[in-house]
């Protein structure tokens, strides 16, 4: 099969990989300082839609649509996180689940996002290069944060929440700033993705879908950048690569997965893992 | 000496290879269908109609002596799928065709990959307006909603003494939604005042309160768009309340279940749908004995339309002379499949085109009459 036909073919499946690599970044963001939240499905769903809306209702360009696409979401998780990140732990999970819920009730009931008939006709304006793009920005900028004050104070939130205040970490400034940030890409990916599905509709930004955002992050491993882009190519790629199975798809890639969380606990790319493995064979060697 | 020892494994490997090249008289159409997740439940009958008039088809010799290949895929019911199949369908295995997908949102999806790449795409379930609006290379052969509706409507006004009525739908389900939206614009046209609108989300299971407050507007009928799972439970809950009002569906209603699940609660409810299985013609008959002594159950509107579907195809394929040359091929297809009638299943069958909006070209509507019944006795009684 040659170059042109194969991307014929493939090219919606690479841009979802990327989409999903960037939504498995945000999700492992809030991860990152400790944060189990779940609202990173809805944060996306209002950056489809407002981008969406902004060139197909408007006439706006696809770069100005993004910018607000990735906006909005992050002014929502400004407003929503003030009250919402006093929560910890499971009770966060439940908020943020439920905001995910008002988002998609909303979307159902607005004259603008074309209620449960969702909007239709969308533009085709997603280049490949678009994605890697975003892909690379979020990557290079995440990797900074983790290196600077920002990232060690994530760091230490994650690891003791009590302490890392003691030390004079500004902890619910910095927890608002992981959820904003993440809202942000969360929201870029939505842009993204609504211009090359041609539709959106309101079951899109589920609960189904939070879920799925979650679990790529975990199995790709949130130790690092990688993993998480990783877990993001895996379960968008593996419903198609079982496609020979037919109707035992969704069984064998729930088996899969089941097997990589019971033998990977900390997911398939985990640097503390790799170097221990390598120590322990240099010590192999040594002997 | 060398050319006997390679010769078997040359027999070998034509033997291998066989599988891998279709005979040259295949004609080869894609079938992408949601066959797993909650839309199968449309899925699944879809593809069982299709299998069976390919069967039918491919037994009395194929297509001037070509036979079908149906390649089937899963879509399950999410349109980054529904786009994914199609490109395969399109660009690997080099299809002539596509039918499906089952959801029209998925259509509104994957819709548009086959048309830019000007390939026929058929659907057999998507009802919503504005699917043939993306292009002229889109068709359906289910009739949408706002053809429905006004039938349906008329003929129960003309049986019923309706003056004033009473509605109850999903509003978080397009397909619900949509028919709502139908209802109450026909509505309007007839000069029906509406006394009262209640809704409900999908999956519930009490309506006690929304039918008690229509209980109290006391409309001369309930109009129900709704899926059959709530429309049954919707149908005993206010026949325990009292009320004694006929009922008057969408295409949701249409379902075997509905009688099943509701009983004596479902009598006197109106229906409107492009199959009736008590349509008495030949080829309706023979397709419900063949249905049933397929697949062991009852056929339901979505496999008929399937069935039928194959067969307008198959008549189209009879009228242009395949080259082998794809391109040609899918353009000669699209040429000659509007103008194809057929005598089926679901009764007479015609395309129309699209209206024109602005300057795009659009695709192609079902132009049927829907049937109209009554339950009676349990049983489905057409309303003339």
């Amino acid at each position: 099969m040659d170059w042109s036909s194969w991307w014929a073919t493939y090219s919606t499946l690479v841009l979802s990989i990327g989409v999903y690599g960037l939504m498995a970044l945000s999700i492992s963001l809030t991860l990152s300082c400790g944060l189990l939240s779940l609202a990173n499905a809805a944060f996306m769903g209002i950056g489809a839609y407002v981008s969406a809306v902004s060139t197909l209702q408007y006439g706006l360009s696809f770069p100005s649509a993004l910018l607000l696409g990735t906006l909005a979401p992050s002014s929502v998780a400004l407003v929503i996180g003030v009250p919402v990140l006093r929560l910890s732990g499971v009770y966060l999970a439940m908020a943020t689940l439920g905001f995910g819920e008002v988002v998609r009730v909303v979307a159902l009931n607005l004259d603008i996002t074309g209620g449960p008939l969702g909007l239709n006709g969308i533009p085709l304006f997603t280049e490949w290069w678009h994605v890697l793009l975003s892909v690379v920005a979020v990557l290079l900028l995440l990797q900074a944060l983790r290196h600077s004050r920002i990232g060690r104070a994530f760091e230490a939130i994650r690891e003791d929440e009590t302490a890392a205040r003691l030390m004079g970490i500004a902890t619910h400034r910095i927890k608002l700033l992981a959820f904003v940030l993440g809202a942000a890409i969360a929201g870029l990916a939505g842009g993204l993705n609504a211009h090359y599905t041609f539709t959106l509709s309101p079951g899109n930004f589920g609960f189904e879908n939070a879920v799925d955002i979650l679990t790529m992050a975990i199995l790709g491993g949130i130790q690092g950048l990688l993993g998480p882009l990783l877990g993001g190519a895996i379960i968008t790629l593996l419903p198609e690569l079982l496609r020979s199975l037919q109707e035992f798809r969704m069984a064998a890639n729930g088996v899969i997965l089941i097997a990589v969380v019971l033998f990977l606990p900390h997911g398939i790319w985990a640097p503390r893992r790799l170097a221990r493995w390598l120590k322990k064979r240099s010590k192999h060697a040594d002997a | 000496m060398r050319i006997q020892t390679l010769s078997p494994i040359v027999a070998l490997l034509s033997v291998l290879l066989i599988p891998l090249v279709s005979h040259a008289g295949d004609i080869r159409i894609g079938l992408t269908e949601a066959l797993t997740g909650p839309a199968s439940q449309y899925g699944v009958p879809i593809q069982n109609g299709f299998l069976l008039a390919r069967d039918e088809i491919n037994a009395k010799g194929g297509v001037n002596g070509d036979k079908i290949v149906l390649i089937e895929e899963d879509e399950r019911g999410k349109k980054e799928e529904a786009i994914n199949v199609y490109k395969k369908l399109i660009f690997q295995d080099k299809v002539l065709m596509i039918f499906g997908p089952t959801l029209s949102n998925s259509m509104f999806a994957a819709g548009p990959i086959a048309n830019l790449a000007k390939v026929v795409a058929f659907g057999t379930s998507n009802t919503a307006s504005g699917i043939t609006d993306i292009g002229p290379y889109i068709f359906r052969s289910s009739p949408m909603e706002a053809d429905v509706v006004p039938v349906t409507l008329r003929t129960a006004i003309k049986h019923l003494n309706i003056h004033k009525v009473g509605i109850i739908y999903g509003n978080d389900d397009a397909f619900t939604k949509s028919g709502y939206d139908v209802f109450r614009k026909s509505l309007e046209e007839l000069h029906i005042p509406v006394v009262d609108t209640e809704t409900y989300a999908k999956g519930d299971v009490d309506f006690k309160a929304q039918l008690t407050k229509l209980k109290a507007a006391n409309p001369d009928a309930i109009i129900c768009p709704c899926l059959s799972e709530e429309g049954a439970n919707i149908l005993l809950q206010s026949r325990a309340l009292g009320i004694k009002q006929s009922f008057i569906g969408g295409n949701g209603f249409n379902s075997p279940k509905l009688v099943e699940i509701a009983k004596a609660a479902a009598e006197g409810t109106i229906v409107g749908s492009p199959w009736f299985d008590g349509n008495p013609s030949v080829q309706n008959q023979h397709f419900i004995a063949a249905y049933r002594k397929k697949y062991g159950t009852d056929p339901n509107q979505f496999s008929a339309q399937g069935y039928d579907a194959l067969f307008i195809v198959a008549e189209a394929l009879k009228k242009i002379k395949l080259t082998g040359q794809l391109e040609q091929d899918r353009q000669a297809l699209r040429d000659v499949l509007p103008h194809i009638q057929i005598d089926g299943a679901t009764g007479k069958f015609a395309f129309r085109p699209a209206p024109e909006h602005a300057i795009k070209p659009g695709g192609y509507d079902a132009n049927q009459t829907p049937f109209v019944y009554i339950v009676k006795n349990g049983k489905f009684v057409l309303l003339k």
